[in-house]
C-alpha cells in the first residue's frame, strides 16, 4: 500500500516535474526579469525562441516515436530554404516556389529512407552521412558556400509573408507553428499510421509479426520528418530574405533536447508532441527570461544545459523505478 | 593442469572428426571474409588513390614538411577521435543505446579555456595542464555518472553535459578569444626534427600509447567484450559498468589533452570548438573499415584521422574548396555502412 | 564426513522447493549425481529442468531443501562460488564474442600476457588454443579465424572448451545438441566419453532421449516439478524413459468439443526450404485442429514460419481457400485470414509497452479508423475480447507488461481475433503458462474451432496435442515422418517418432 502510493507519486512527479519547471522558471522571471511578464515580451518569446525550434522539433519527435532519430533535419531546413529562393529568383510564383521548397525537403527525407528502410542502416548513421553529404552538396551548388541573396528590391511582397506577416494580428510563423503542432498532434496519437510508428519505436518485431509492412511505414516516416523540417526553411528564408548554406543544423541540437525532455511528460515515457512543445517552452521561456534578468548572458547556455540535465535525470530515474516496479 | 596432459592418442576417429566439420574457406563464412577483405582493401585503395592523385596533381603533396604538416594539423581531430573511438568500443557500436560521447568537442573547449585562463591569471604552465587534464577528467566523470548511475542513455546525457560544457566556455571566456603564450607552448607549437612539428610527434606518440593499451593488454580485450557482447563478458566474470564508466573517464581525458593542444596550436583558446563534433564522430565511425574485424580500433581511427587530414591539405593544394571534405566523409562512411548492412543481412537469411 | 550417507555423490540436490510467485517450478524435486558419472537429466518443458539447472549455477536460490556439493552442505551458491568448487556450465546460447579469434574468446577474463608486461602474449594464447583444440577435437581452426566465421558446432567447441581450461570437475551440458547436425553431435558425444574417462563427471540435459540412452549411465526424469524416477540406462529404454516423462492420467485437463470439419483452408503440397525442411504436405480443413511436433531443427517451426511469410520456400506451393499464396510476406498472409502467435511473445507476440488495447487492435486498425481511430470502437472491442478471453488485466490500458504470461498469451491472441482471421498458427501457445491459463486457452482453441476457423497448433508438449488435436504430424530432420490421429494413440508412441528412439545411434567409440 504504502510502497505503491509512494511509487505513484513520484511517476506523478516525473510526469509533473516539466510543467512544474515551466511554471517555476515563469514566476521566476516574472519577478526577477522587468517586462518579461509584458504582452510584446511573451509574442516575442513566441516568435522568435518558440515557434520555428518548436516545429523542428515536433518533427523530430516522429523519428524518435518511431525508435529512430534524425541528425539531417537542418540539411532538410537548408534544401528547402535553397529551393525557395532558388525558385523565386527563377521568377516563379511564390506560392510555386514555396511547393518546391517542400519537396527540396522532403528529398533529404526520400534519401534518408532509402538508406533506412531500403538498406537498413541505423538512423543514426544514416542521417549522420546524409548530413554529412547535404552539407558538401550545398557547397557545390553554391560556389563553396556563397549565402544567395533575394534582391531587396526584387522580393516579393508574398515572400516576405512567411516571416513577417500577421493574419489576424497573429505573426505567421507562430500560426504556422500552430497548425504544425495541432496536425502531428492529430496524426501521430489520433491515426493508425501513428500508432504503427509509436509501436514499431517500441517493439518493431511485433509491428512485422502483426502483418504490418514496417518498411513502407518506416519510409513514409523519414519522408514526413524532413517535409515538416521543410516549413521552418521556407518561414527562415522568407524572415531574412537570403538563403546561408548550412545554417540549418543549429536547431539540431535544441530539437533532439526538447524531443525528449518532452518524453518526461508522458506517464509511460513515450515521445508526445504536448511533451515536446512545453519542452520548447521550457527552453525559450529560460532563454529569453535570462536574457532580460540581467545576469550574464554566457550562463544562459549553462542554465539551459543543466535544466535539460535535470529534467532527462530525473525522467530517466523514474523510468528506473517503474520499471522495477 | 588439465589442458597439459596429452591424454589422448591421435586416432583414426579424430581425422573422420575433423573432415565432418565445415572446412575453412567454404560458405557463408568464406565469403563474408571475402567481402571483408574487398571493403577494408576498398579503403585503403581509396587512401592510396587519394595520395596518389594528390602527389600527381601537387608535386609538394608527399615531402616530409607536408605530411608532417598534416599530421600536426590532424593532432586534434585525432586525439578527440580517439577518445570516441575508446568509448564506442567499451559501448557498442549501436551509436543511440550504446557508446557516444557528444560532449568531447565541448570539453576540449572548456578544457583549452581553462588554460589559457590560469596562465593569463599567471599561473604556471604545470597548473594549468592540471586545469586543464581535471576540467576534462570531471566532464568524463559526469557522464559517466549520468550514464552508469543514472541511467540516462549515453546520446542524451552527453547531449545535455555538452550544453553545460559549452555554456560554461562562454561563462569563462565571455565568447573571447583568450590569449596565452608560454614557453611550453611554443615548444609545443614548434617545428621538431625533420621538420615535422612537435604537435605531429605528439599525435603519433599518444596513438602509441592508447594503442598499446587497447589493442595489446588484457583490459582492452575485456573492453571489447563489454562493448561487443555484453552477456558474454558477464559470463566471464567482467564489471560492465565499471568498464563503461572508465570509457567515459578516459574520454574526458582525451578531451582535456586534446584542449591544451589545441591553446598551443591556436596561441590561446579560440570560441566554436562545438564544430568539431560531428566531423570527429564520423572520424571514428570511418575507423573501424581500417580494421581487419570491421570493429573500431586505435589505429583505423589515426588513419581515419589522416586521410581526412591529407583531403584537405590536397583540396587546399589545388585550390579546391576543402569544405567538400565533408562530402567525401559522409559518402564513404554511407558506403562502408551499407556495405556492412548488407553483409550482415545476407548473412542473417 | 557425510560421505558414507551421499554415496559417492558430487552433487546432490535434495527435495529442493522453488516458487515464483505463487506457482511452483519446482515441489520437491531431488537430483544426486554420482563421482565420474554421465548423468541424463530429463523432463518435458515445465518440468522444472531449467529452476533445477539454474538453482546449481547459484541463478537462482531454493525456498527449500538442501544443496550439497562434495557433501558440503552450501545455504547460498554465486556464480562465483560454484565456479570455485569446480562445476562449468555448457549453454545453450554460445556467449562468446563474435569479433573475438578463437584464443581471445578462450582467453577472455583469464588472458596469458607476456612474461614480465602487462601485454597480451596473443601468440601464447593462438598456440595454447591450437594445442587444446587439436588434442580434445582433433581440429585445426585458422588461427585468424574470428568466432563469426565458425559453424554452430565450432562454436559450441569453443564453449566447450573454454569450460576445459578451468580444469572442471563437474561439465552441465544444457541442451548441446540443439543446433548441431548429426555428425557434429556425433562428434560431440565421443568427447563426453572421453572427458567422462578423464575423470570428469558430466550432467547431460536433453529432449533427445536416444542420445540420452546412448551416452549417459543414469538418467533422472523430472514430471511437475519432481523427480519422478532415477534409474541406471542400462536397466531401462527410451521408450520407457519417455513413458516416464509424460502424465499418463490425462482427466479432463483437455477440453475439446466434437467438431466435424468441413472444407480444406489451407493446402500445403511438397513445401521445402533449403537446409531446414523437404516435401512437407498436408491440408487444414474448417473445424480442424491439426498437431505440428518435433524436436528444434527438425523443421516442424520452420513450416510454421513459413507459412506466415516469414521465410521464403524453395520449392512447393501454399494455397488458401484454393488460392495460391506466393510471397514471403507477412502482410500477405495477414490479408489471407492467416495468424501467428509466435513462441517468442514477448519479443514477437506481443509490445510489452504498449497497452492491451493497442496489442489488441494492432493488427486491425483499419476497422477502427476512418481517417482517425475511433477511440470509442476500439475500446468496446477490447473490452469484449478481454472478457470473452478472461483476460485477467488491470483495465483495458494497463501495459502488457504489467500481465502474467497466460493473460500475455490471450492477448496475443486477441489481436488475432480482432482481425477477424481464419487460419491460426500458434506456435507453442502454452510454454511459460500456469495450468489455469492453459485450460483456458485449451478451451479457446476448441471454439474456435467450433465457429470454423482451422488451426494449426506446433508444440512439444505432446499429452497436450493428444488433448486437443484432431491429427497430429511429427517432424524427424526435415520431413513428416508420421502421422498420428489423435484418440488412437498415446504420448509414448508419438514420442518415440519424435525423439527417434526407433533410429539407433551409430555408435563410433
Amino acid at each position: 500500500m504504502a510502497t505503491a502510493f509512494l511509487s505513484s507519486l513520484t511517476r506523478g512527479i516525473g510526469r509533473y516535474a516539466l510543467v512544474a519547471a515551466l511554471t517555476a522558471v515563469f514566476a521566476l522571471f516574472a519577478t526577477l526579469a522587468p517586462g518579461f511578464l509584458s504582452g510584446a515580451n511573451l509574442l516575442s518569446v513566441l516568435v522568435n525562441n518558440f515557434a520555428l525550434l518548436a516545429i523542428v522539433a515536433v518533427a523530430m519527435t516522429f523519428a524518435v516515436s518511431a525508435g529512430g532519430i534524425d541528425l539531417s533535419v537542418g540539411t532538410a531546413i537548408d534544401f528547402a530554404s535553397f529551393a525557395f529562393v532558388s525558385l523565386v529568383l527563377a521568377g516563379q510564383p511564390v506560392a510555386l516556389a514555396a511547393l518546391g521548397g517542400l519537396a527540396g525537403g522532403a528529398l533529404v527525407g526520400v534519401f534518408n529512407a532509402v538508406l533506412i528502410a531500403g538498406i537498413g542502416i541505423s538512423p543514426f548513421l544514416a542521417t549522420l552521412g546524409t548530413l554529412f553529404v547535404g552539407r558538401s552538396v550545398q557547397q557545390l551548388l553554391t560556389n563553396g558556400g556563397n549565402p544567395v541573396y533575394l534582391p531587396p528590391a526584387g522580393v516579393p511582397e508574398a515572400f516576405r509573408f512567411l516571416g513577417h506577416g500577421t493574419v489576424a494580428g497573429i505573426p505567421v510563423p507562430l500560426l504556422l507553428a500552430a497548425l504544425v503542432i495541432a496536425g502531428a498532434w492529430l496524426v501521430l496519437s489520433q491515426t493508425r499510421f501513428g500508432r504503427v510508428v509509436l509501436a514499431t519505436g517500441i517493439q518493431a518485431s511485433v509491428v512485422r509479426y502483426s502483418g504490418i509492412r514496417l518498411s513502407r511505414v518506416t519510409a513514409a516516416n523519414y519522408v514526413l520528418v524532413s517535409t515538416i523540417a521543410a516549413v521552418v526553411g521556407l518561414i527562415l528564408t522568407s524572415t531574412v530574405t537570403v538563403y546561408i548554406p548550412s545554417s540549418g543544423n543549429a536547431f539540431l541540437l535544441n530539437a533532439i533536447g526538447a524531443t525528449f525532455i518532452g518524453t518526461t511528460f508522458d506517464p509511460r515515457g513515450r515521445p508526445n508532441v504536448p511533451g515536446t512543445v512545453l519542452g520548447v517552452l521550457l527552453l525559450g521561456v529560460v532563454a529569453n527570461g535570462l536574457l532580460l534578468s540581467g545576469l550574464n548572458f554566457y550562463w544562459q547556455q549553462v542554465g539551459t544545459g543543466l535544466l535539460i540535465f535535470s529534467v532527462l535525470a530525473i525522467g530517466f530515474a523514474n523510468r528506473k523505478a517503474a520499471a522495477r516496479a | 593442469m588439465l589442458v597439459d596432459s596429452p591424454f589422448i592418442p591421435a586416432s583414426a576417429l579424430e581425422i573422420e572428426a575433423q573432415k565432418s566439420l565445415e572446412p575453412p574457406g567454404s560458405g557463408p563464412a568464406f565469403g563474408r571474409r571475402l567481402a571483408t577483405l574487398a571493403l577494408r582493401g576498398g579503403a585503403l585503395a581509396v587512401f592510396v588513390g587519394v595520395l596518389v592523385v594528390f602527389s600527381a596533381a601537387a608535386p609538394f603533396f608527399l615531402t616530409i614538411g607536408n605530411i608532417g604538416n598534416v599530421l600536426g594539423q590532424s593532432a586534434i581531430a585525432g586525439v578527440l577521435a580517439i577518445g570516441l573511438t575508446i568509448v564506442i568500443i567499451a559501448g557498442g557500436s549501436n551509436v543511440v543505446t550504446g557508446g557516444i560521447d557528444l560532449s568531447l568537442a565541448a570539453n576540449m573547449g572548456l578544457s583549452a579555456a581553462v588554460y589559457a585562463s590560469l596562465v593569463q591569471a599567471g599561473q604556471g604552465d604545470g597548473v594549468a595542464i592540471l586545469g586543464a587534464l581535471g576540467t576534462g577528467l570531471a566532464i568524463g566523470a559526469v557522464n559517466a555518472a549520468a550514464v552508469t548511475l543514472a541511467g540516462i542513455v549515453p546520446l542524451l546525457a552527453t547531449l545535455a553535459v555538452m550544453n553545460v560544457v559549452a555554456g560554461l566556455e562562454l561563462v569563462l571566456t565571455q565568447n573571447t578569444v583568450v590569449p596565452a603564450a608560454t614557453d611550453f607552448l611554443s615548444a609545443l607549437s614548434a617545428g621538431g626534427p625533420f621538420g615535422i612539428p612537435v604537435l605531429a610527434y605528439i599525435l603519433l606518440g599518444f596513438t602509441f600509447v592508447v594503442a598499446a593499451v587497447v589493442q595489446y593488454t588484457p583490459l582492452g580485450l575485456r573492453l571489447y567484450a563489454v562493448g561487443a557482447f555484453p552477456d558474454a563478458a558477464r559470463a566471464a566474470g567482467l564489471p560492465i559498468r565499471s568498464f563503461v564508466a572508465g570509457s567515459f573517464l578516459a574520454s574526458g581525458l582525451c578531451g582535456g589533452f586534446a584542449g591544451i593542444l589545441s591553446v598551443s596550436y591556436l596561441s590561446g583558446s579560440t570560441t566554436g570548438a562545438g564544430d568539431m563534433l560531428l566531423p570527429v564522430v564520423v572520424t571514428a565511425l570511418l575507423g573501424t573499415v581500417f580494421s581487419r574485424r570491421l570493429v573500431p580500433t586505435i589505429t583505423g581511427t589515426l588513419l581515419s584521422a589522416l586521410f581526412v587530414g591529407f583531403l584537405i591539405n590536397g583540396f587546399q593544394l589545388l585550390n579546391i574548396s576543402s569544405t567538400l571534405v565533408s562530402g567525401v566523409q559522409g559518402l564513404l562512411i554511407l558506403l562502408v555502412v551499407s556495405a556492412t548492412t548488407l553483409l550482415g543481412r545476407k548473412e542473417s537469411i | 564426513m557425510a560421505d558414507t550417507t551421499n554415496g559417492g555423490a558430487i552433487v546432490r540436490l535434495e527435495n529442493i522447493v522453488k516458487r515464483f510467485g505463487g506457482a511452483a517450478a519446482l515441489s520437491g524435486a531431488s537430483l544426486s549425481v554420482k563421482r565420474d558419472s554421465v548423468h541424463g537429466l530429463v523432463g518435458q518443458n515445465g518440468a522444472g529442468k531449467s529452476t533445477l539447472i539454474k538453482l546449481l549455477a547459484g541463478l537462482h536460490r531454493a525456498d527449500e531443501g538442501t544443496v550439497e556439493i562434495d557433501g558440503e552442505a552450501y545455504d547460498r551458491l554465486t556464480p562465483h562460488l560454484v565456479e570455485e568448487l569446480g562445476i562449468h556450465f555448457i549453454h545453450q546460447d554460445r556467449l562468446l564474442v563474435p569479433t573475438f579469434t578463437v584464443g581471445e574468446a578462450l582467453f577472455l577474463g583469464r588472458e596469458l600476457r607476456i612474461p614480465g608486461t602487462p601485454f597480451l602474449d596473443r601468440t601464447g594464447m593462438r598456440r595454447k588454443s591450437a594445442e587444446i583444440l587439436a588434442r580434445y577435437f582433433g581440429l585445426s581452426l585458422p588461427q585468424s579465424a574470428l568466432i563469426a566465421d565458425l559453424s554452430a558446432a565450432e562454436k559450441q567447441i569453443v564453449q566447450i572448451t573454454r569450460a576445459l581450461i578451468a580444469n572442471p570437475r563437474v561439465l552441465v551440458f544444457d541442451e548441446p545438441t540443439a543446433a548441431l547436425v548429426r555428425r557434429e553431435a556425433d562428434l560431440l558425444f565421443q568427447l563426453i566419453h572421453r572427458l567422462s574417462a578423464e575423470g570428469i563427471t558430466i550432467l547431460y540435459i536433453s529432449h533427445y532421449l536416444g542420445e540420452i540412452v546412448d551416452i549417459c549411465d543414469t538418467v533422472t526424469v523430472l514430471r511437475n516439478g519432481r523427480d519422478v524416477a532415477t534409474l541406471p540406462v542400462a536397466e531401462t529404454s527410451a521408450t520407457e524413459i519417455g513413458a516416464l516423462m509424460v502424465n499418463r492420467a490425462l482427466g479432463e485437463l483437455y477440453p475439446k468439443p466434437d467438431v466435424i470439419p468441413g472444407e480444406v483452408l489451407l493446402q500445403v503440397e511438397n513445401l521445402a526450404l533449403a537446409e531446414r525442411f523437404d516435401a512437407v504436405s498436408f491440408a487444414l480443413r474448417k473445424g480442424e485442429v491439426l498437431g505440428l511436433t518435433g524436436l528444434v531443427g527438425s523443421g516442424a517451426k520452420e513450416v510454421v514460419r513459413t507459412l506466415f511469410g516469414l521465410d521464403l520456400p524453395t520449392g512447393g506451393a501454399v494455397s488458401v481457400n484454393g488460392e495460391t499464396v506466393f510471397s514471403a510476406d507477412p502482410a500477405e498472409a495477414t490479408e489471407k485470414r492467416l495468424a501467428l502467435v509466435p513462441e517468442d511473445r514477448r519479443r514477437d507476440g506481443v509490445a510489452l509497452d504498449l497497452s492491451v488495447t493497442e496489442n489488441t487492435t494492432l493488427a486491425s486498425l483499419d476497422r477502427f479508423s476512418r481517417g482517425l481511430i475511433d477511440h470509442g470502437s476500439e475500446r468496446r472491442q477490447t473490452e469484449d475480447l478481454v472478457k470473452r478471453l478472461q483476460i485477467k488485466t488491470d483495465g483495458i490500458d494497463a501495459l502488457v507488461r504489467t500481465l502474467s504470461g497466460g493473460n500475455q498469451q490471450k492477448v496475443a491472441i486477441a489481436k488475432w481475433l480482432s482481425r477477424q482471421s481464419e487460419i491460426y498458427l500458434l506456435d507453442e501457445p502454452t510454454v511459460g503458462v500456469d495450468i489455469a491459463a492453459k485450460v483456458e486457452i485449451y478451451r479457446l482453441i476448441g471454439e474456435l474451432a467450433e465457429r470454423g476457423a482451422g488451426i494449426l497448433v506446433l508444440s512439444s508438449d505432446i499429452e497436450e496435442l493428444l488433448g486437443i488435436t484432431d491429427r497430429i504430424l511429427v517432424f524427424f530432420r526435415g520431413r513428416v515422418t508420421r502421422q498420428f490421429t489423435s484418440s488412437e494413440t498415446s504420448p509414448d508412441q508419438v514420442l518415440a517418432d519424435v525423439t527417434g528412439a526407433h533410429e539407433t545411434l551409430r555408435h563410433a567409440g
